[in-house]
């Protein structure tokens, strides 16, 4: 007789791309096993093959419009590693002051319109209240707070990347347009209102976690590697070296964009359409490593601005120098969130960011080049090689939410044993499932850009009958 | 009025857009404009009956089809927003391969059991029901959105834009004297004239306007995300020869020059709407 029993939740909610999670549970009702999964696929590597060069940048950038702007930059710098050509100053600023407003656009959203809601409200509360629109009804300031730090995120993108999403002045070479003086002012005025609104988020934020932090902590801890850029150990987001961390915070390797493949490798599991990117230097499963916010304050020791500094102390003080709970990735979003407003500040305070010098010839030629940034989810890579004509002749892309995918199921086979015993399940326990997978902010559109994906949660018995699909 | 808002296989990028509306959106929020179903932001899991649903993305899966099939028994009026949604989009260039050899390749060992089959092409939504309006653009502009809005919100159709993105381009057109084609990278653009006249395979001249023109404005060339305009959609016009037609004239290379640049260049005027278009009715109905 079979008592198994398989739960679904479908699609996961207030998570980018569609997702479904399932939890196995045995006989006697308690959790046996647990997946996350993408159920959608697109298949740019493979359609994109014979596609020249200076078309790529632009078109790649659909792989997610959400954080298409990383997408570019990653993608722009393969291509001017293989050209082997060195961008101007000026040009590399404005691609880290885009890739701040690249960073201000998406955690703002994912911040306020994605995860506040299961702050604010409690997670018993009616789910068909527990959204950023409730809140706004609720609270107006909120929602205008919102506005503002999107906004500047989003005039960031337009003025600089001449597009809000998949922008188009950014080529290998540099860029198209320079920063105009007037633009640059009213950037700078956006910045500061921007600034102090990040600064009241972070405290809104830590208001909020005091408050559930009892509840949270219990929510996946699985202990994993950590990856995320650095520059002479302070958080970088544009330029910089990969810095790999083991489960103790013993650095195991740092190695440069060009290295970045040959120090990871991926695994294809039969019930996802997102792959498993992991280190190899551990195998599979030691290998497994995390990027994104949490990653990124266990990695950098620093950080250079100041009040963003100040913040990465306190989480240090308050958590320990190396955090493993899933739920922090929303605390040390905020800090992510501040650094990108101060330094977008610092950047645009500087006048010789109006200079004409923003590009340089390039000579296409074929190779093979990697491009490596710090994307709002973690280390983003593009590998592309290309023929002596410019075409594109393979591809291939570690994406973040693929590198997380085995944190992501590990976590949440965690938290589904904290929260379900003997085979009660409850909306509001089913949440906070759902939160562990929110916490990671999974771009289910990266991980397959292979086409389109969802996520959902099913309830099933250990033969795999379906119970109950939420 | 009641909204659902449902993404299909996409990139996100449409709702990201609508969402960078800034004031105009929290104008929109705040009037009588009440989102109740989006898996994106809120957390009800069952698809609702609604008065309007702005769908994004296009049919790969079965299980898109399901779900578009669902919303529109659901809903009033249905808005496709973006060019996913409206002529396939850029996952539409995945139709150059058979889905089979795709999987075969990437995913050896796939369980297809445990997932949603694919379908054999990328669809735009309208093969499968009725659209009431079109919006394409990947993304369409933040204020296109909240203008179409606006009027749907009010009971009245949004205003069409029929034309051409030369028209909202102030880039001066003159007839060029050109030995050959360049590529965008190839050599900085003047500001002043039409990409077209110095050479760059601009698809402004027959792709929708609407948007304002950002990419061309800014020196870089209308790659036609917007699809064609209106007077491109009859059958009878051959996109291919009028943008032959119309760079020969532009820059001086006589037509079959351009003609063999073109076959040179596979992916250039159908990287968006490379899909296969059933029940097309978007002429009367497309923003």
């Amino acid at each position: 007789m079979n008592n198994k029993k398989e739960i679904t939740i479908s699609p996961t909610t207030r998570i980018e791309g569609h997702g479904k999670v399932t939890i196995v549970l045995d006989e006697s009702g308690n959790v046996s096993d647990a997946y996350f999964y993408a159920t959608e696929i697109r298949g740019f590597d493979y359609f994109l093959k014979g596609m020249e060069a200076d078309r790529l940048p632009f078109i790649i950038s659909r792989i997610c419009g959400v954080c298409s702007t990383a997408h570019v930059l990653a993608s722009v710098k393969a291509i001017e590693n293989i050209y082997d050509v060195e961008i101007t100053e000026t040009a590399r600023k404005l691609r880290e002051l885009l890739l701040m407003g690249q960073i201000i656009n998406n955690h703002s959203l994912v911040i306020f319109f994605l995860t506040l809601p299961d702050f604010w409200f409690s997670p018993e509360e009616n789910p068909s209240k527990r959204n950023i629109f409730q809140i706004m009804r609720e609270n107006p300031e909120i929602g205008k707070k919102a506005i503002i730090l999107r906004n500047f995120g989003t005039q960031l993108i337009d003025l600089i990347g001449k597009r809000e999403v998949h922008v188009v002045s950014v080529v290998p070479g540099g860029l198209i347009n320079p920063l105009k003086e007037r633009e640059r002012t009213e950037l700078l005025k956006l910045s500061k209102e921007a600034f102090a609104v990040a600064k009241e988020a972070v405290s809104l934020g830590k208001e909020l976690f005091e408050k559930n932090w009892s509840d949270f902590k219990k929510a996946g801890d699985y202990r994993t590697c950590y990856m995320a850029l650095t520059r002479e150990d302070s958080l970088e987001f544009y330029d910089g070296t990969a810095l790999v961390i083991n489960p103790e915070g013993k650095i195991l390797s740092t190695f440069n964009s060009q290295d970045y493949m040959q120090n990871i490798e991926e695994k294809i599991f039969e019930w996802t359409y997102a792959k498993f990117a992991y280190l190899k230097k551990l195998g599979w499963p030691d290998g497994v490593v995390q990027v994104g916010p949490n990653a990124r304050m266990n990695v950098a020791d620093k950080i250079s601005t100041e009040f963003a500094s100040r913040e990465l102390v306190e989480f240090k003080r308050k958590f320990g120098h190396l955090v493993h709970s899933t739920l922090l990735f929303d605390y040390a979003r905020l800090i992510d969130l501040l650094y990108a407003c101060e330094r977008a500040g610092e950047l645009l305070m500087d006048e010789s960011l109006t200079r004409s010098d923003i590009r340089v010839k390039v000579e296409p030629n074929g190779g093979l080049g990697i491009g490596l940034v710090e994307a709002p989810r973690g280390t983003l890579a593009h590998e592309y090689a290309l023929n002596k004509d410019g075409l594109l002749t393979g591809m291939r892309l570690i994406i973040p939410t693929q590198v997380n995918n085995a944190a992501i199921n590990l976590n949440l086979k965690d938290a589904a044993m904290e929260f379900i015993r003997h085979g009660e399940v409850k909306e509001g326990l089913l949440n906070r499932i759902e939160m562990v997978v929110r916490a990671y902010d999974p771009c289910i559109k990266c991980a397959t850009r292979s086409v389109g994906e969802k996520l959902k949660v099913e309830i099933r018995n250990t033969e795999g009958k379906l119970m109950k699909i939420l | 009025m009641k909204v659902s808002i449902v993404s299909l296989t996409c990139c996100a990028g449409c709702v990201s857009s609508f969402l960078n509306a800034g004031e105009a959106l929290l104008e929109i929020l705040s009037g009588d404009f009440d989102i109740v179903y989006s898996p994106t932001f809120i957390d009800l899991k069952e698809v609702p009956e609604v008065d309007l649903a702005i769908v994004e993305g296009g049919v790969r899966t079965e299980a898109d089809e399901k779900l578009i099939r669902e919303v529109r028994a659901k809903c009033r009026i249905l808005l496709a927003l973006g060019i996913c949604a409206t002529h396939g989009g850029i996952t539409s260039l995945g139709n150059i391969t058979s889905v089979k050899s795709f999987l075969e390749q990437e995913y050896s060992v796939l369980d297809v059991g445990k997932l949603p089959e694919l379908k054999d092409l990328m669809y735009p939504i309208c093969n499968f029901v009725d659209v009431d309006y079109y919006i394409p653009g990947c993304p369409p502009m933040p204020m296109l959105i909240v203008h179409s809005l606006k009027s749907i919100m009010s009971g009245k159709p949004p205003i069409r834009h029929r034309t051409v993105v030369c028209t909202e381009c102030r880039r001066k057109i003159i007839p060029a004297k050109l030995k050959r084609l360049h590529g965008i990278y190839e050599k900085d653009a003047d500001p002043q004239i039409c990409l077209v006249s110095q050479g760059f395979m601009c698809l402004g001249s027959l792709t929708r306007e609407g948007c304002g023109a950002p990419c061309p404005r800014a020196g870089f060339t209308c790659f036609g995300c917007r699809g064609p305009a209106d007077s491109l959609l009859y059958r009878s016009r051959d996109i291919y020869a009028f943008l032959v037609k119309v760079t020969s004239a532009r820059t001086g290379i006589s037509e079959d020059e351009v003609r063999k640049e073109l076959y040179r260049n596979p992916f250039l005027f159908h990287t968006f709407i490379f899909s296969r278009f059933e029940r097309f009715k978007a002429r009367e109905r497309i923003i």
